[in-house]
């Protein structure tokens, strides 16, 4: 069931993130070639592609951990606010890894208040004032609380993350980098190790968050979500994203002039049917989808121009899928 | 089985009757070497342990003080102060090389040579170096787990992870509040598997010394009592010495489970 009929959609000039073109070198060897990528605010964007394509590598320098050899990534916190080029890792960007998601000398709710504590506050503040510290570090964990209960996740407040089961520590993870109220959340292969029971349940929640962005841009809000999810499950990448951007070095290089393989780009840009976490998928469109995608960036059939799948913004122009009503 | 359990009593039965026999064996030396030399004193009976016991607690007539507290309150001090130091110096220096690499280049080779030179066997140097008072021993206790105690700091700062620290960044940690805050919490209970594992050396640097140029404490008071065959003193301080080795050593397992019990369940 395609729910192109969803009331606002995204102002497509609000942009969150922003690639421009980037290219990364490891040595002599190119990983990454032309990336230009602009992300909406209130998408929901799954990134996909084979292993060893540059996804990690793509994430790192949205992240800021390792930044590109050339070109910048630029991030706008709020609509029409100061853009900045990404330089190390920084507040506006939450990261959600498969793994040490959470500090594991933390509880659940200490873990989802550290951030604002970090955030909010300086070592000399907490130990030089520390009545007021305490005050506002009890207003912290309420906070925690009321997200991670809204998270079901409730009777975990005060379990370790050797407690919790796999699903519960990634909720927490998302929890705790929301908490921070990100311009963008960063999902690297977040469900990866998980069995496919609490995979679902969480790309549910996923969905969850899409519907509170809707529910924003009818009250002519700003979405309060905007994620970028890493993922090698085309499935999953069709079923939560709005958006299905595939990196693959398999494109006709040659066709564009260039003598040697310059790396992995963008070969797949297109707009994904919408769900809401009640809705049924519509398997037979996830197969059609599937097909085309698994054809462009995982074999590299069928590819005469890196272009030719990479559609999103003539769709938006055009008013497709959720754009329709822009 | 090779690694079958058994249940806790039956460990416990096993640890106690281990105690048991080594007891039992030492009476029967004993006894077998006072039907040879009745007067002897290197194996005592346990009447004359007692004794030995009775002359450490009971107020010396020379100092007008009692042995056991005399060095106790010497040895003591000089151990914990000696720790104190070494494990605050190594903590700096294993935070400052695991966190920032131009330290890690700097003092990792000097700490690893340092690390192989016995203490005991630099004795003069600290001699020279501190003296003869407390400053010498504490010198070379802190100086002598310094080192290893640097590099298990160092070591135990490099296994946190990259997306560990990454994260931390993402959440508004500034540099300090990431070492302070993360890390330093994060390798605290190593640490102290750390202290743990560098009690036992740091009371072998302290006796030594004190046996050569003490004129108060445990090592002093083993050595002057050896001299005499005096090993109904000497016995009852190395099990004072045992019993408090432990006692610190379960000390800090209990401090560990008390409060690092994401720790100890990480370690199984």
């Amino acid at each position: 069931m395609k729910n192109d009929k969803e009331t606002a959609v995204p102002v497509t000039e609000d942009i969150v993130l922003e690639c421009r073109n980037i290219n990364h070198r490891f040595g002599d060897k190119q990983v990454l070639y032309n990336i230009d990528l602009k992300i909406i605010r209130g998408e929901i964007v799954a990134l996909v592609g084979a292993s060893g394509c540059g996804k990690s590598t793509l994430l790192r320098a949205i992240v800021g951990t390792h930044p590109p050899t050339e070109g910048e990534v630029v991030v706008k916190h709020s609509k029409g606010g100061p853009e900045h080029t990404v330089r190390r890792p920084g507040r506006d960007r939450g990261i959600v890894y498969q793994q040490y998601t959470l500090f594991p000398f933390l509880t659940a709710r200490e873990n989802v208040a550290v951030g604002l504590m970090l955030d909010q506050t300086s070592i000399p503040f907490r130990l030089f004032r520390y009545p007021a510290w305490r005050a506002l570090r009890k207003k912290h964990l309420a906070e925690a609380d009321e997200l991670l209960e809204s998270l079901k996740l409730g009777n975990a407040l005060n379990q370790y993350p050797h407690e919790m089961s796999g699903g519960m520590r990634q909720r927490v993870g998302i929890a705790q980098a929301l908490v921070m109220k990100p311009a963008i959340l960063l999902l690297d292969e977040p469900f990866g190790a998980l069995d496919e029971a609490t995979r679902e349940e969480l790309q549910k929640m996923l969905l969850t968050l899409y519907a509170k962005n809707t529910e924003a841009r009818k009250n002519n809000q700003p979405p309060p979500y905007t994620i970028l999810i890493v993922t090698h499950e085309l499935n999953e990448a069709i079923y939560v994203g709005d958006r299905v951007v595939a990196l693959s070095q398999h494109w006709d290089h040659a066709g564009t002039g260039l003598a040697r393989h310059p790396g992995a780009t963008v070969v797949y840009d297109r707009m994904m049917p919408v769900y809401l976490p009640d809705q049924t998928p519509d398997f037979g469109d996830f197969k059609t989808k599937k097909d085309v995608l698994r054809n462009v960036a995982f074999e590299g059939r069928f590819i005469t121009d890196r272009n030719e799948h990479v559609t999103f913004w003539q769709e938006v122009g055009a008013g497709e899928g959720w754009a329709k009503n822009r | 089985m090779i690694r079958h359990p058994i249940s806790k009593k039956a460990a416990l039965v096993l640890g106690l009757l281990s105690i048991l026999t080594m007891l039992g064996f030492y009476t029967l030396v004993s006894g077998w070497q006072h039907k040879t030399n009745p007067d002897d004193t290197t194996i005592p009976t346990w009447s004359q342990l007692a004794d030995g016991v009775k002359q450490i607690v009971s107020v010396d007539e020379r100092s007008e003080e009692r042995w056991i507290v005399e060095d106790g309150e010497a040895t003591l001090s000089r151990l914990f102060l000696g720790l104190f130091f070494g494990v605050l110096g190594a903590v700096v220096l294993g935070l400052l090389m695991g966190c920032f690499t131009p330290f890690e280049s700097f003092l990792g080779p000097p700490l690893s040579l340092l690390a192989k030179v016995p203490p005991t066997a630099a004795l003069a140097v600290f001699f020279v170096l501190a003296g003869t008072d407390t400053r010498m021993y504490v010198a070379m206790i802190a100086f002598g787990v310094l080192p290893t105690l640097a590099q298990s700091v160092y070591l135990a700062v490099r296994e946190v992870p990259d997306e560990t620290l990454y994260k931390a960044y993402t959440l508004g940690a500034s540099q300090t509040e990431l070492i302070w805050n993360i890390i330093f919490r994060q390798i605290l209970p190593k640490l102290i598997d750390a202290v743990r594992l560098q009690i036992g050396p740091a009371m072998v640097y302290l006796i030594a010394a004190e046996m050569v140029v003490g004129d108060v404490g445990f090592g002093y008071r083993i050595r002057l009592q050896s001299r005499l065959l005096n090993m109904s003193v000497v016995y009852p301080y190395l099990a004072v010495l045992a019993a408090f080795g432990f006692a610190m050593d379960d000390m800090l397992r209990r401090v560990q489970r008390f409060f690092f019990r994401w720790y100890v369940h990480e370690k199984r």
